[in-house]
């Protein structure tokens, strides 16, 4: 079994870890959005466990009877797979954390409440540049970890929060470095490179770091899967989610490498560590919300973003964008002219693909067609 | 010799013949640069006004009237800007007092408008011909298939095609949806770059059923923001605001509010005197400014109450008596098709649940801040809160007013708005056990949802309502 395979297994058999260790009474947290530290989760005692599905049909189409169908079909997910009865984790959390950052969320965090689950949410104020809303996050954290303290009945200590946030800016690093491992010609492509970002959220970090360190050895040493002439390509957008992985897929399998994401969740935002001198609680808020790229959402944002997309670009070498966008998120669609006017200002191929999640067999076909047209123009521009 | 269809849209709309020299060539003016032909204006004369407005009475039009001269206005904010005057746009939902504040303070140096819902009410309520700005919006940047507010895309297509000079302030309350402050960032990314804003936000974290204006860290917090933001603006366009001008503002607010509910009561008499469309009309400069300020509004209002007491006295109405009556989430003079087919079809729909006020909001504030009232009120008001607190507020307004049942949906478009009615219709019916409807459509376009796609459904609902009453 390849290290790969391991991790996914990992992930795979959390849920069942999950409960084990619930029924030793130990406490479950989901959490939903890049603004909720799992640092702070580990610190209470509890266990975290991203809620970030997505990929299939049904669920969010679920979720129609209680909301609006113009809705992101990523935040309908992460309930419509309970309501079909087939989430084995959402039914036995202790907590679900919604960041609420955009309405899309906050509408999902009405769901989960309607439904009874045991919901908090995390208010994240998109106008970030305001101390008024950098003090409104704090406090915000502040009211988490009392949450947290509550649930578990225990105190977030200095001490536990150092060790949780050490722990987690390794498992940063690693991913860090295999990801820079892609300026070169890449010895993982970006669909694995999703999933391997997944994975570190659904295993211990005492299991993972030595896997992940192990797989950046092999990394390091081996070749590349991919032909030297394949267009290296950036994946751009709101989300990959869990189980989502036919369009990272079709790319790769249509000749091109994604090269680099920039992709606001799912992903670790491994570039970014949380400091772990001074106060901790005030690094974590100050990493979380204003030295990471802002999300999309943010305001302003999509200077900086596309300002961040060049960097990528020019460091990652890359010949092409990919925009990855989900049906009906409004604020990504928006983004998508604009980063697709900067695009044309640095000559670089830009390709927009919208999904619902519809992957039929009817669906694929153009889509494909789509993906191979583009991949062979790139290609013909590097020649 | 020809009609002129420019004169008779302004006689129809309450100008008094010694205004006429005066306004006609404004008017005429003012049409040509919103793109609108004397094709457009027959159809306003001969088919939209009389069909969807109440012009037998001498109110209504005078309202009409001062859309018109509000549009002129608004078409002239581009030489206003040459001239110095300091333009100042926003966005709805907002408290209009800072915005009427800043017009009172300087009436002469700055221009107040939310030009996106007030060139969607004239373009599409009057004239049926909003499309061509949509369109415009759709062919560069905001694209058609993701649902996006023909609000804002009409704000963008207004600059686009120069209807509106790029502000020296856009004050964007995104205390709502995410896509109204936002398309202020595109516009300034992606067309124009002097087109400035700030923005103001307010997270939705507050759990169902919270009663957020009791939320003391909330209101304060929001009277922050709006503070803040506020004090942007003036610092912005160098006016500086006096707090008394705000408590001004607020006594005509109420002032005008509480003639507004007057007018709600007698709008829910049985039967029903006016219109849905033609009622809606005067609660629009509670939620847009109008830089001509109310006062015309006011004394249109005053006529029209005048007026529609007689009716109820008379027991003249619309509808036959007894009709069964709907609380509608919000119905808007852009699409006046909706209230029309119920009401064609023996059901009113005689108010809109946005803009009704509940026992609490008619309370006076617990503040004398200003800002602490101001974001206190906001917290009151319905559409503003959580599901929760928000369903409380529709079911206490239902039985207020005696409505047979309720009718959600026709905000499509908006995923703060329009994303929780299919909850709260669940929520409502549990609570009330009234009847309660949903209508997937969109208040300001109805290219989609066309006045044929949607007739059904309204008919089938109407015979539900009418053989239950039966």
């Amino acid at each position: 079994m390849n290290i790969l395979e391991e991790l996914a297994q990992i992930a795979r058999t959390r849920p069942e870890k999950l409960k084990e260790e619930r029924k030793k009474g130990t406490k479950i947290v989901g959490y939903i959005g890049r603004f909720v530290p799992e640092e702070l989760i580990y610190a209470s005692g509890a266990l975290p466990y991203l809620l970030c599905r997505g990929g299939q049909p049904e669920p969010p189409d679920a979720v129609i009877p209680y909301m609006l169908r113009f809705m992101s079909p990523y935040s309908r997910s992460q309930i419509g797979y309970h309501l079909l009865g087939i989430d084995p984790v959402v039914p036995m959390l202790d907590l679900i954390v919604v960041q609420c950052s955009d309405c899309h969320e906050s509408r999902l965090a009405d769901l989960f409440e309607y439904f009874k689950l045991p919901t908090v949410r995390l208010g994240i104020p998109p106008d970030w540049e305001k101390s008024l809303s950098r003090d409104y996050y704090h406090k915000e954290l502040a009211r988490l970890t009392d949450r947290l303290e509550a649930l578990t009945g225990n105190k977030v200590t200095e001490q536990k929060l150092r060790e949780s946030t050490e722990s987690i800016n390794k498992i940063r690093e690693i991913l860090s470095k295999i990801n820079l491992l892609r300026k070169r010609r890449p010895p993982i492509g970006g669909a694995d490179f999703i999933r391997l970002n997944h994975y570190s959220f659904y295993g211990d970090p005492e299991r993972l770091l030595p896997k992940l360190n192990d797989l950046y050895q092999e990394l390091q040493k081996g070749g590349s899967p991919f032909p030297k002439e394949a267009p290296r390509l950036l994946l751009a957008g709101h989300v990959v989610g869990v189980g989502d992985y036919v369009v990272p897929r079709l790319i790769e399998d249509s000749g091109g490498v994604i090269a680099a994401e920039f992709l606001d969740e799912g992903m670790r935002h491994c570039q970014w560590q949380v400091k772990t001198d001074g106060d901790l609680m005030a690094n974590l808020g100050d990493t979380y919300y204003l030295e990471r790229t802002p999300p999309s959402i943010f305001q302003p944002a999509w200077e900086k973003r596309a300002e961040t997309m060049k960097g990528l670009i020019r460091d990652f070498n890359i010949d092409g964008v990919i925009w990855y966008q989900l049906s009906f998120e409004e604020i990504y669609d928006m983004e998508c002219a604009i980063i697709a006017k900067e695009m044309g200002k640095i000559n670089i191929p830009f390709l927009k693909l919208e999904s619902s999640y519809e992957y039929s067999r009817e669906a694929m076909a153009p889509l494909t067609t789509r993906v191979e047209s583009f991949i062979e123009t790139v290609r013909q521009r590097r020649v | 010799m020809a009609r002129d269809v420019y004169e008779d849209f302004l006689r129809l709309t309450g100008f008094e013949e010694e205004e006429m020299p005066e306004y006609l060539p404004e008017w005429r003016k003012a049409s040509q640069k919103l793109g609108l032909t004397e094709e457009d204006f027959r159809f306003a004369v001969e088919k939209q006004l009389p069909t969807y407005f109440a012009v037998e009475l001498e109110g209504i039009r005078k309202l009409l009237g001062c859309f018109v001269k509000e549009t002129i206005d608004l078409t002239r904010a581009g030489d206003y800007k040459e001239r110095g005057v300091k333009i100042v746009y926003g966005i709805l939902p907002a408290v209009l007092h800072f915005y009427y504040a800043l017009k009172l303070t300087a009436p002469d140096k700055v221009y107040v408008s939310f030009p996106d819902i007030f060139l969607t009410l004239v373009m599409n309520g009057l004239f049926h011909k909003l499309a061509p700005y949509l369109e415009e919006a759709e062919r560069t940047g905001i694209p058609y298939g993701c649902r996006h507010c023909a609000l804002n895309k009409t704000r963008y297509a207004a600059r686009r095609l120069d209807i509106i000079p790029s502000p020296d302030i856009s004050w964007i309350w995104g205390f709502i949806c995410d896509e109204g402050p936002k398309t202020d960032e595109f516009i300034r990314l992606y067309y124009d770059p002097r087109w400035k804003t700030y923005i103001t936000r307010l997270p939705h974290d507050q759990p169902l059923g919270t009663v957020e204006d009791e939320v003391a860290s909330r209101v304060e917090y929001l009277a922050r923001q709006m503070r803040d933001g506020f004090e942007a603006a003036q610092r912005e366009i160098g006016i500086k605001v006096p707090e008394e001008k705000i408590s001004e503002v607020i006594g005509i607010w109420h002032r005008y509010a509480d003639k507004l509910s007057e007018l709600a009561r007698l709008m829910t008499a049985d039967p029903q005197p006016l219109g849905a469309i033609s009622g809606r009309l005067f609660w629009e400069p509670l939620f847009c400014p109008f830089n001509t300020g109310i006062e015309g509004m006011e004394k249109a209002l005053d006529i029209t109450i005048r007026e529609i007491r007689q009716r109820v006295a008379s027991k003249e109405g619309i509808l036959p008596e007894g009709a069964p009556k709907l609380l509608i989430y919000s119905i808007h003079p852009s699409v006046p098709w909706v209230a029309k087919i119920f009401e064609e079809n023996g059901v009113g729909v005689p108010l809109s649940e946005f803009f009704i006020l509940t026992k609490k909001q008619l309370m006076p504030p617990s503040f004398d801040d200003p800002y602490m009232a101001a974001a206190e009120g906001w917290l009151r008001t319905s559409a503003m809160v959580n599901p929760g607190y928000q369903s409380e507020q529709i079911c206490e307004k239902l039985e207020t007013h005696n409505f047979d049942g309720m009718v959600f949906g026709l905000m499509d478009f908006d995923r703060w708005l329009g994303s929780p009615h299919r909850l709260l219709s669940r929520m409502v019916e549990e609570k009330t056990k009234l009847p309660v409807f949903y209508i997937e459509g969109d208040n300001w376009d109805d290219r989609d949802y066309s006045l044929e796609a949607l007739r059904t459904r309204i008919e089938s609902i109407c015979e539900i309502m009418k053989m239950r009453k039966a």
